[in-house]
């Protein structure tokens, strides 16, 4: 049986630039044309989530706007996602909800941070989501841009972010159209994301991060993976990262993004992850004299230095996260630096029994 | 003689936007008492160093003019950190009679000046948020999204940020009695 839908209609001519500029006028996208919401198209979004259309996934900030079933159908239909795709936007739109990822400072901040989404799991390949060349952007598979901007559709239309109203986003990023990629599961020799954060492989599972950005490092310089793993370190910890500013390294993580050739390296060198994760937390640091003068006194006072002089980017090994994706081009990684105000979160995608 | 035009297709569509919580808000509080004897809470983080002078500089002179000023740094919000940060503001609120919170002159440190200062007044007691004037909107806003679309604002001038303390100086004396009057003190 199909539920009734409860959204207000608009009647609108059935043409592609007729609702491009009914979007514009009413401020509802991105910038980019929509596909049209019509019942047909959200109806068929619906029926691959078990949950019921008027379900409130959560209030999404900054003006609090309940995130329904239908609401964020709506959204997922005008981005383009199919079917399949849609119950990962939910889990994404749950797992930004909670209150330990603080969307409501995240989507106000004058900061670039946007929600990037890492997913784990068997649907990656039939999604379309990319983990592979050019899988943080350009590589166009349909999942990845679909499932991206649609999360980011619901910050706009159901959390109200406004670029210069309620989010003082000073610059925004690329991302902020909608950033969603895949781990590399079988390239990887640690466990992946999801199974660190307590599922299975077998799961479908979105994680999300505020991201301020795409970090890019390369070297050939570096024969050692030690080596590379060390200046990758320093790299992550540059002078004026948002940690610096903060009283502690104590919150958020940073996704350190690194390319199969680079991973199999490293997966020889660590024993384990976490001896990755502790080699880079112990490197990631910078000599106080790096600093002029003023900004030492502010690091002390702060209680930032240590008694050797360094002042450690973060507090704990786990907050380095490692995932593997990208193109077979030994030499380049990417890492996702925190706004170190929100911490990472995952959700298992749901579907109806028997799907 | 032209054929008639086709009368174009017509089709609907669902209005993609989020009903918004409506503006009626709390209320606001009010001293309504002398300064002599009152908890005046200041709150700051650890960011904004002009704010930290500018609250240095005024608890010096509620000292002065007989109240107790109790500082507060706010820290991280989530995680272990966060957790300190929460209790450390649960505490702050039993120890003051009325508050100010800054420095608003960023997004999310507007939006948690405004937070924070709306977290007081839910104990029923007066608190402002301060607020550089390019974010005031924002505060408005936000305060409004929170429910409290009443909350006082002491507008503060754009940027306080790397000013030399004479100037902050300067800009602590201008603000101290429009602040006592905003929270309803009198001296």
């Amino acid at each position: 049986m199909t539920v009734a839908l409860t959204r207000p209609t608009i009647e609108v001519d059935d043409d592609p630039w007729a609702l491009y500029e009914l979007s514009l006028a009413e401020r509802w996208g991105d910038g980019a044309p929509l596909l049209p919401p019509t019942d047909d198209r959200v109806h068929a979004l619906l029926a691959a989530t078990p949950l019921a259309p008027d379900h409130v996934l959560g209030k999404l900030p900054p003006r609090h706007g309940e995130a329904t079933v239908e609401l964020v159908a709506i959204n997922a239909t005008m981005a383009g996602c199919e079917p399949a795709a849609f119950p990962l936007v939910i889990a994404a739109i749950e797992a930004l909800a909670r209150p330990e990822f603080n969307a409501i400072a995240l989507s106000t901040t004058t900061s670039s941070v946007h929600p990037v989404l890492i997913v784990n799991g068997p649907s990656r390949d039939d999604l379309g989501i990319d983990y592979k060349a050019g899988c943080l952007g350009g590589a166009a598979g349909r999942g990845s841009m679909t499932i991206g901007r649609a999360v980011s559709l619901c910050l706009r239309n159901v959390g109200g972010q406004r670029a210069g109203e309620t989010s003082r986003s000073v610059f925004g990023q690329p991302a902020r159209f909608g950033q969603c990629f895949a781990e590399w599961a079988e390239r990887s020799p640690w466990p992946t994301l999801a199974e660190r954060q307590g599922f299975t492989r077998e799961q479908d599972v979105v994680t999300v991060h505020g991201s301020k950005g795409n970090f890019p490092v390369a070297d050939t310089n570096n024969d050692d993976p030690r080596d590379l793993a060390y200046m990758l370190a320093k790299c992550i910890s540059y002078p004026l990262s948002n940690y610096y500013l903060e009283l502690t390294g104590g919150c958020g993580q940073i996704v350190v993004v690194v390319n199969p050739m680079w991973a199999a390296r490293f997966g020889k060198a660590f024993a384990s992850l976490q001896s990755f994760q502790e080699y880079l937390r112990e490197h990631a640091w910078q000599p106080i004299d790096l600093w002029r003068p003023a900004n030492q006194e502010i690091l002390r006072r702060k209680d930032r230095v240590d008694a050797q002089g360094r002042v450690y980017l973060l507090n704990r090994p786990e907050q380095f996260v490692p995932v593997v994706a990208g193109g077979l081009g030994s030499l380049h990684a990417m890492f996702l630096p925190s706004w170190c105000q929100s911490e990472i979160q995952s959700a298992a995608v749901v579907r109806p029994a028997g799907a | 003689m032209n054929a008639p035009a086709t009368p174009r297709r017509r089709i609907h569509i669902r209005r993609p936007t989020a009903d918004f919580p409506s503006d009626e808000g709390a209320p606001a509080f009010v001293l309504e008492r002398p300064l002599a004897g009152v908890r005046v809470g200041i709150r700051h983080d650890g960011t904004w160093r002009s704010w930290q002078y500018i609250a240095r500089v005024w608890a010096d002179w509620l000292r002065r003019d007989g109240a107790i000023p109790v500082l507060l740094q706010t820290g991280e919000r989530t995680g272990p950190e966060g957790e300190k940060t929460h209790a450390d503001l649960e505490a702050w609120h039993g120890q003051i009679d009325c508050a100010v919170s800054g420095l608003g002159t960023c997004g999310s440190c507007t939006m948690w000046s405004v937070r924070d200062a709306i977290a007081v007044e839910a104990k029923q007691k007066p608190a402002i948020a301060a607020i550089c004037d390019e974010f005031v909107s924002h505060a408005r806003t936000t305060a409004s999204f929170l429910g409290h679309p009443n909350l006082k604002v002491l507008v503060l001038p754009y940027p306080l940020e790397t000013r030399p303390e004479s100037e902050l100086q300067v800009v602590a004396e201008q603000y101290y009695p429009r602040f006592l009057a905003l929270v309803g003190a009198a001296r």
